[in-house]
């Protein structure tokens, strides 16, 4: 399942991008990969990132996988209802399973991302 | 004689110079191959997407239908059904039947009569433990052996080679061979006929009710409720030949196995999910299956036996499975041999597991009240809002109520440039990151 509007990583993060605010989640491909996420590892707010910086670890019972920023920015939000949930990243990792919201400090960040298809494309040769 | 295709097998001798003998090693590769659908596949689609299941045992199987912590709950509250149709079921029948089974288990068939059944383990010549099972006695001549999926490939190839002679079957003699030639039959496989079974588990509290529900004969409600543990009945459910057996792998107190034939498992499954609902049956994936054993202190192939730390059915605690006066059974001198030097056993543990914390992995180091490392994890799920941990520690180091720590190796590259170990040794000095309590060894629901 690939959402179209969104911004993709070769590490299967995803980018939602609202102004100068990018949510930041993991895709339905990681979320599979992993399995039953058990907890996730949040950033503090106000932590500032480089792209691919590790923002967040989220741990399955099966694996543990870092999250890498998909773009440099500062943490403004955190999505705390993953500590009692952190299933909902299996449920719906692009709605309620978003990670972490950052105030993007490069305009021109997304250039280095995936779209959609590019990304629909990278998982084919998986 | 079984029929095995597909499978590589290797049984080998071996002479380990520096840590002693590992003579009668039984060594099994089985082949890789795609996974298939169980005999629920069906079933399970109708419930959830095909992207939901994973491959278990070279089987397509739900890990949750609804979450983990609901049918977990379920199966504590009410009842859970479950999909066990993947787990290997062979027929050891005939005269020779007994003297085999006694030969190539560690529990004493002896003690059972028709409608007993008995957990216990085929070991190999070395001491390993190849599997854990469940040896149900139909009659004095017809057992029936129920194995796990992950085994049953690697447990047919053993018992063909000990019945062609290929196998060392005794460290202290290898001229010895097993001389009992009994008729196996493998109970899931189409030329079993009509009398081909596969498992159906039902566990919980309300699984008398969940039953009765598709019983309406008086005398079959009866005996199933009569049933002491361990023991089964064949009766006729719902108009099919069922073997309804007082075992599971849950640690409820009331739970049920259903043997019934193939064709019409889907049926039953399904007349369990719509009669067992006004009880509050839910149907459960691999994933509750996986928290309620632990949960309860059952342990797990691979994890809690045999594995990386080749445990064995003593440290594990199941010493009365082993009957060490039956005059010979495949492993016995070897098994004496390492008791003798074995110092760890498995312990229960009850660690927090409110939100937030986080879960406990296996080899995540359990620390004693000194700071010291006595052990590792070996399983741990969430049970409620706790986490529940078998570990592997030294004997004697940990009784129940005391305080037991635990200690998270590093998970990301992130926590190892932060300082946090990858792995701890025993007897190594650590802080744990959460505190908890040794409880009993096994607890039941």
């Amino acid at each position: 399942m690939i959402d179209e509007k969104l911004f993709y990583t070769k590490d299967h993060e995803w980018a939602k991008i609202d102004g100068d605010i990018a949510t930041i989640g993991i895709t339905d491909h990681a979320q599979e990969m992993l399995g039953e996420i058990t907890f996730v590892e949040l950033p503090a707010v106000g932590t500032e990132f480089e792209a691919q910086g590790e923002l967040a670890v989220v741990e399955s019972s099966k694996a543990a996988s870092d999250v890498y920023s998909p773009i440099a920015g500062k943490v403004v939000e955190v999505n705390s209802d993953l500590e009692a949930t952190p299933e909902a990243i299996n449920n719906d990792c692009y709605g309620q399973g978003w990670i972490c919201k950052i105030q993007v400090s490069d305009e021109n960040s997304t250039e280095k991302l995936m779209d959609a298809s590019q990304y629909e494309n990278m998982l084919k040769e998986i | 004689m079984l029929i095995l295709e597909n499978f590589l097998l290797i049984c080998r001798e071996i002479q380990k110079l520096a840590t002693g003998d590992v003579r009668g090693e039984f060594v099994f590769e089985p082949s890789a191959s795609a996974a298939v659908g169980s005999v629920l596949h069906g079933e399970h689609l109708k419930l959830i997407e095909k992207s939901r299941l994973a491959d278990f045992a070279g089987y397509l199987m739900p890990l949750w239908y609804s979450s983990i912590s609901a049918e977990h709950a379920a199966v504590r509250q009410a009842a859970g059904v479950f999909d066990c149709t993947h787990m290997g079921i062979l027929e050891v029948s005939g005269p020779d039947a007994v003297c085999f089974l006694n030969s190539v288990t560690t529990n004493e068939i002896g003690n059972l009569t028709a409608g007993r059944a008995q957990y216990s383990y085929i070991l190999d010549a070395a001491g390993n433990i190849l599997d854990d099972i469940i040896v149900y006695a139909r009659d004095e001549e017809n057992f029936m052996v129920v194995v796990n999926a992950a085994n049953e490939l690697k447990i047919k190839a053993y018992f063909s080679v000990l019945q062609s002679g290929d196998a060392l079957v005794d460290i202290d003699r290898p001229d010895r061979k097993l001389d009992c030639i009994p008729v196996i039959r493998d109970m899931r496989d189409t030329s079993s006929g009509s009398d081909a079974r596969v498992d159906i588990a039902v566990q919980g509290p309300a699984s008398v009710e969940v039953l009765f529900a598709l019983i309406t004969e008086e005398k079959i409600r009866w005996q199933i409720k009569d049933l002491k543990p361990f023991h089964f009945i064949e009766a006729d459910i719902a108009g099919a030949h069922c073997i309804v057996s007082t075992t599971g792998y849950t640690g409820a107190k009331v739970g049920f196995e259903l043997f019934v034939h193939p064709d019409i498992a889907a049926k039953l499954w399904n007349m369990l999910l719509e009669k067992g609902r006004p009880f509050g049956l839910q149907p459960c994936g691999l994933g509750a299956r996986d928290s309620l054993r632990i949960e309860a202190g059952l342990p797990l192939y691979g994890h809690e036996l045999a594995g990386e730390y080749k445990i064995s059915p003593i440290e594990a605690g199941y010493g009365w499975a082993v009957k060490m006066e039956k005059q010979f059974f495949i492993g016995k001198s070897a098994l004496l041999q390492k008791s003798k030097v074995s110092d760890m056993n498995v312990v229960r543990v009850e660690l927090p597991g409110e939100k937030g914390v986080r879960p406990a992995r296996a080899n995540d180091a359990i620390v004693d009240a000194q700071g010291i490392c006595i052990g590792w994890v070996l399983s741990c799920a969430k049970a409620g809002e706790k986490q529940i941990a078998l570990g592997l520690v030294k004997k004697g180091s940990l009784a129940q109520k005391d305080s037991a720590g635990l200690y998270y190796l590093a998970r990301s590259s992130s926590q190892i440039k932060q300082g946090k170990k990858e792995s701890v040794q025993k007897a190594e000095a650590v802080k744990p990151d959460i505190t908890g309590i040794a409880v009993s060894r096994f607890e039941k629901f």
